[in-house]
């Protein structure tokens, strides 16, 4: 019962914030509202038993991703409010086909999955999957993806100190 | 609370991020539906997770979350090399690339 309360109230939550994402005008507003949104699937995490996940969408997202926006966004001192959302056939109809193509896309998804979906665990709010359970996995099967991703993250870093370098002039 | 309600929410999620990319202009804001879309689809892979009784999809989403992690570092840096090369974050603006 209280899960479903919990439930029902964080989903509202994300799915408001998110609405306003897209709605409010000035980039700001928007960064605070994805924080919202943030926070409330960190909480629907919480509440499906993966508190590790809980903590790093907070630590990793809001901590960083999101610090760098808003950091960006200030740092640009952009002036006067951003455009909005256009009043147009065009905008209607562009919206229109992304809600569809994602409708389409879950359809498909749903349809060609044809598993048996198990009944609900029960039990939300204890913790399932804890760190040990996950480093075992993170650091056994999926030991080279990981070792990857750090290299991703080193080219991320030295592409984005390439790309906001100013460039010196010729002589 | 089951499988369902999860995925749904993920997907009017990630509708709701799609939309949003199609229908603004601004550049942070662009970036800022696509987090909203990768979020929707990290907590779908969490919902599986759960109700498949397995540790895969939450390492999955570690990953999911580190790409994030480059792909906003990467995007904010274009996104301030631009502004510095135009002085505009309107994407109706950017058209430097049309032939």
């Amino acid at each position: 019962m209280i899960e479903s309360i919990l439930f029902w109230g964080l989903a509202l939550a994300a799915v408001s914030s998110a609405l306003c994402v897209v709605v409010l005008r000035n980039p700001v507003n928007c960064v605070m509202a994805l924080l919202a949104a943030m926070l409330a699937t960190a909480g629907l995490y919480a509440l499906m038993g993966a508190t590790v996940l809980a903590l790093f969408q907070i630590i990793v997202y809001i901590g960083a991703v999101l610090v760098l926006f808003l950091f960006v966004v200030m740092l640009l001192d952009l002036k006067g409010p951003a455009a909005g959302i256009p009043r147009s056939a065009a905008a209607v109809a562009v919206s229109a086909a992304a809600v569809g193509l994602t409708a389409g896309m879950a359809w498909f998804g749903w349809k060609a999955m044809n598993l048996s979906i198990p009944a609900d665990p029960g039990g939300g709010l204890r913790p399932e999957a804890g760190v040990a359970e996950i480093a075992l996995e993170l650091f056994s099967r999926h030991l080279l993806v990981f070792e990857l991703t750090s290299v991703l993250l080193l080219a991320a870093a030295v592409g984005a100190v390439l790309v906001t370098r100013k460039e010196k002039e010729p002589s | 609370m089951s499988l369902e309600h999860v995925v749904g929410l993920g997907i009017v999620l990630f509708a709701i991020g799609a939309a949003g990319f199609f229908l603004r202009s601004n550049t942070v804001v662009l970036l800022l539906c696509i987090e909203v879309m990768l979020n929707a689809v990290n907590l779908i892979l969490a919902g599986f997770s759960r109700y498949l009784h397995g540790t895969e999809g939450q390492v999955y989403i570690f990953m999911i979350m580190t790409v994030a992690a480059a792909e906003a570092a990467v995007g904010l840096a274009i996104i301030v090399a631009l502004y510095r090369l135009l002085k505009t974050l309107d994407m109706s603006r950017i058209n430097f690339l049309k032939g």
